[in-house]
């Protein structure tokens, strides 16, 4: 265990730094399951630099406000992941009700991002909000109950904790309501297809259809740190982290986080996008899992 | 006995008197003395939740049989602090807002009915007497529907201040019969702890009435959206952030002092819960700016009832420590819900000033010509959200903080902890997605009506008051370590029982410690890609509309369109009324789609009922008409059958 502040600039290295792979090996995965070749996985990385460099076009409608949402969006985000624990080496200090923090600060991002797309007064941009900020009102409810459920069974409530051990019982049931919830928050099939160019359809993506040059790399970077931090607080949630030796379980977690990548590329190969009514009845069975994983732990958890 | 506090409030007494005096006159002397008078009350507010020493005074004289008898502890400076903020604010915008000018007749009315709404909200809060209390409290009532319709040559205005005046006298009725038992009970009017005089406990139902229904909780808020709407705005504000909380000031005094009935404290926490969600829903529903800005005070007074709620229960089972962190957290939010609603609203005034309409609709791209405003309420609305790291996000933080700890507490209380944090946690989101839509449509893309094109900006006076409250709420979001020992103070005041003299709790500190350094990093990212991106070639171009030729501002999302999904959630309650000219022909001379969400309880319930009262009266009218003839008959019948009755009796 390490000093919760000089460890610090090496957790923020692994957040910024390997965030961008997990968006390659979705890619990968998808390439491999319909026999091609596909991008590098390295394609994001290429592309960050390549936005970073670019110039800017901006509507002739946006207020400064176009340029600094991404900023914030993307310091939340990173704040949110620097409150979430690496494993056991790099556990982090973690207070009372940090996943609190963590929960808002993600809100703080999504609050700059849809006043973002709101800027450029384009009706696609206003649907994209629209549809962000009225899925994540159940995907919150879904969040809520799981953390709930971690508190519960570990009688704690610190993500440090609350994320050691291991989910107890209703570990499947979490596994399954927070991978529903981490598709739905980071955009991917069946909620929102990355990959669609049909405005009506998405939800993430036509959100920041104005943006261009260094703004859209925050915020692809952003959105990366997002995947990375969902599949860690899953894998963190339902495997025994706490309990490995320092450098074991950072392999454990590695190799989870990957797990739950393929994963991912596999139900973005595998499935369509639902239909935008049958959105909220997914999400409705993800805060349902999480909330039967919930009774599971009050029934035999620590009392 | 705190004396400078009491010399302190009594110099601001003196000045708002002076201000009463010289307000229909002189609008300057009026400011000065009002701006004095708010300094004053402050300070003594902030000696007394410093110290923790309250004062009281008692005349030496009688008025019949009640005397005069004040008494000021932490839970009327907390109250009172708010007061003076708001009142010093919004007698600056006012100022500019409602000017000489515009309004040469309602200008001085207005200002002497603030003053007197002011003076008479203070001495509510400072009053130890029963009757003095109602009396306070209805001069209070008054003056707020004298500044409600201090625009009266609209009907709408009549009609919401009609509703306001008829429901606060149902709530004032509520409340004469709980202090006339009271004083009935304990043979005087003075006012003081009892809880240890259980049968008094069935009054507090009482007490959740009346005050209940001056802080507009779910169902007894039928008054408040039409008039915190068509009041002018810096009248919604004081109304909305000061007159709601005086509702919420009773119920915690006197759950403080009576001993609690079996069940209240599952009420309260139930309405709470049901308050947050629904005021929410509600307000995603409109699309009046004011009306949607009202309703979110539902959402928040149904936050500070969970708090409440839930510090009841602890009390209750004897549980003191998620109690005190649900009660610090629901008396903060009084705080904050003060602050960032009268920011709002002040902000909304700018832009019913601007351009003459709430519609928002008709509204959109004001950035450009108000920027002031727009950065000012979007401020407020990331603070509304409870977004860190500003100060809504705080005292949810503590409310939340105590929803789990009563979950973990694995008692009869997490049942209802589970639930309430849940939806406190969709009431977020929505609420979020509701100020996304307001900052959206009113403030950003482009001007949906030539009234949102000749916008400008509002004056000095006015930005300053709206820059005053941003900074308070940027004050406590920051820096919540520094606000914590008033309201532990209060919480101690509210339960002698819960020491709460302890310095904050650690996840506060550490909370601070976050929003600071995300406030910094916020701005020092925002400045790098600002420069990165100036350093290089900006373009502008038209937003990207696939290619169509023709694009108008009509064409962009509205209110109702953006918030079509959550609101299609909640159809049940909501009951959306449309009104639609479907396309028909393959060229249509006309299609019109439209639609609004009427006020369920006022509309579905009270109103209806109302016409049956008068229904049946009319029908009882009809046995008076002045015949002479028939009241003979009456009498006769009425004659007839006592002397039946009697026969009967006799023979029985």
């Amino acid at each position: 265990m390490m000093n919760p502040v000089s460890e610090m600039p090496l957790r923020l290295a692994v957040w910024l730094l390997l965030a961008p792979l997990l968006p390659g090996i979705v890619n990968k995965v998808k390439a491999w399951v319909a026999g091609r070749r596909g991008p590098p996985v390295l394609q994001l990385y290429f592309d960050l630099a390549k936005l970073w460099r670019k110039g800017v076009v901006v509507s002739t409608l946006a207020s400064p406000g176009f340029l600094l949402g991404p900023a914030v969006a993307w310091v939340a985000v990173v704040g949110a992941a620097l409150l979430m624990p690496l494993g056991p080496s790099l556990a982090g200090a973690g207070f009372r009700g940090d996943f609190l923090v963590l929960i808002y600060l993600l809100a703080l991002a999504r609050f700059c991002t849809a006043w973002a797309a709101m800027e450029t007064g384009s009706a696609f941009e206003g649907m994209g909000a629209a549809r962000e900020v009225s899925y994540a009102v159940l995907a919150e409810a879904a969040i809520i109950a799981a953390v709930l459920s971690l508190g519960v069974q570990t009688g704690s409530l610190s993500l440090s904790t609350m994320l050691a051990p291991a989910a107890g019982a209703g570990a499947a049931l979490l596994a399954a309501g927070l991978f529903v919830v981490l598709l739905a928050e980071n955009c991917r099939v069946p909620f929102d297809d990355p990959n669609t160019h049909l405005e009506l359809t998405m939800i993430h993506e036509v959100m920041v259809l104005d943006h261009s040059g260094p703004p859209l790399a925050a915020i692809l970077h952003g959105a990366s740190v997002k995947l990375l931090l969902f599949s860690v607080l899953l894998v963190q949630a339902v495997l025994p982290i706490g309990q490995f030796a320092p450098w074991a379980g950072a392999g454990v977690l590695a190799a989870g986080v990957l797990g739950v990548t393929v994963g991912v590329g596999f139900v973005e190969s595998l499935l369509a996008r639902l239909a935008f009514r049958r959105v909220p009845l997914l999400l409705t069975t993800a805060f349902l899992l999480c909330l039967f994983a919930l009774l599971v732990a009050w029934k035999g958890g620590p009392s | 006995m705190n004396s400078i506090a009491a010399w302190l409030l009594t110099l601001a007494g003196a000045a708002a008197l002076i201000a009463l005096g010289c307000a229909v006159r002189s609008g300057r002397g009026w400011l000065i003395s009002s701006l004095s008078a708010s300094g004053f009350a402050l300070a003594s507010a902030a000696v007394v939740l410093t110290t923790g020493d309250g004062w009281t005074w008692q005349a030496g004289f009688h008025l019949g049989t009640a005397g005069i008898h004040l008494r000021m502890d932490a839970m009327s400076a907390l109250f009172l602090a708010l007061l003076a903020v708001l009142g010093g604010a919004g007698a600056l915008y006012s100022r500019e807002y409602w000017n000489e000018w515009e309004h040469p007749r309602s200008a001085p009315a207005g200002r002497l009915w603030w003053s007197s709404l002011l003076l008479s909200m203070a001495l509510v809060l400072v009053s130890s007497d029963g009757l003095q209390f109602l009396i306070a409290w209805e001069l209070f009532a008054l003056s707020a529907w004298r500044l409600i319709i201090l625009d009266s040559r609209h009907a709408a205005v009549r009609q919401a201040g009609w509703l306001y005046f008829a429901a606060s006298h149902a709530g004032t009725l509520c409340l004469f019969g709980f202090f006339a038992s009271l004083a009935a009970r304990t043979g005087s009017w003075d006012l003081g702890p009892l809880r240890d005089q259980s049968d008094f406990a069935p009054l507090l139902w009482l007490a959740l009435i009346g005050f209940g229904l001056k802080a507009g909780l779910f169902p007894l808020h039928i008054w408040l959206p039409s008039a915190h709407a068509n009041a002018p705005s810096h009248i919604s504000a004081i109304l909305s952030g000061v007159a709601i909380k005086m509702g919420i000031y009773g119920l915690v005094r006197f759950t403080g002092w009576l001993p609690l009935p079996a069940g209240l404290p599952w009420v309260v926490a139930s309405l709470g819960v049901v308050s947050a969600v629904l005021g929410v829903v509600f307000a995603l529903g409109q699309h009046d700016l004011k009306r949607l800005l009202a309703y979110h005070s539902l959402e928040n007074i149904g936050i500070i009832l969970i708090g409440l709620g839930f510090a009841l229960l602890a009390a209750e089972q004897g549980n003191v420590v998620w109690g005190q962190l649900a009660l610090a957290g629901g008396l903060l939010h009084v705080w904050n819900h003060g602050l960032f609603k009268a920011l709002l609203f002040l902000g909304a005034g700018s832009v019913v000033h601007a351009t003459g309409t709430r519609e928002m609709s008709r509204l959109g791209g004001l950035w450009r010509t108000m920027p002031w405003t727009t950065a000012l309420f979007g401020l407020g609305a990331a603070a509304i959200a409870g977004l860190p790291p500003l100060n809504g996000f705080v005292s949810e933080f503590l409310v939340y903080l105590g929803l789990f700890e009563a979950t973990l507490a694995h008692g009869p209380s997490a049942w209802a902890a589970i639930p309430a944090a849940v939806l406190l946690g969709m009431t977020g989101a929505l609420a979020l997605a509701c100020f996304v839509k307001v900052c959206g449509v009113v403030f950003l893309g482009a001007p949906r009506s030539p009234a949102a094109e000749g916008a400008h900006e509002c004056g000095r006076l006015m930005r300053t008051a709206m820059g005053v409250l941003a900074a308070a709420c940027v004050a406590i979001g920051l820096l919540p370590v520094v606000f914590w020992p008033a309201v532990a103070r209060v919480v101690e005041a509210w339960q002698p029982a819960w020491t709460a003299r302890q310095p904050a709790p650690a996840p506060l500190e550490v909370l601070t410690f976050v929003h600071v350094v995300l406030a910094l990093l916020a701005g020092a990212v925002g400045a790098e890609l600002w420069r990165h991106v100036h350093r290089g070639r900006v373009g502008r171009a038209v937003t990207w509309d696939c290619g169509y030729a023709a694009p108008t501002a009509r064409m962009q999302y509205t209110a109702s369109s953006f918030a079509e999904i959550i609101t299609g959630w909640f159809v049940w309650i909501l009951r959306p009324v449309r009104h639609e000219h479907p396309v028909e022909a393959v060229l249509p001379v006309r299609a019109m789609r439209s639609g609004h969400t009427p006020e369920t309880v006022l509309e579905g319930i009270i109103e209806p009922s109302a016409r049956g009262v008068l229904r049946v009266s009319t029908a009882v009218r009809r046995l008076q008409h002045g015949r002479v003839q028939s009241y003979l008959l009456y009498t006769l019948i009425g004659l007839a059958a006592l002397a039946l009755l009697i026969v009967m009796h006799r023979a029985g």
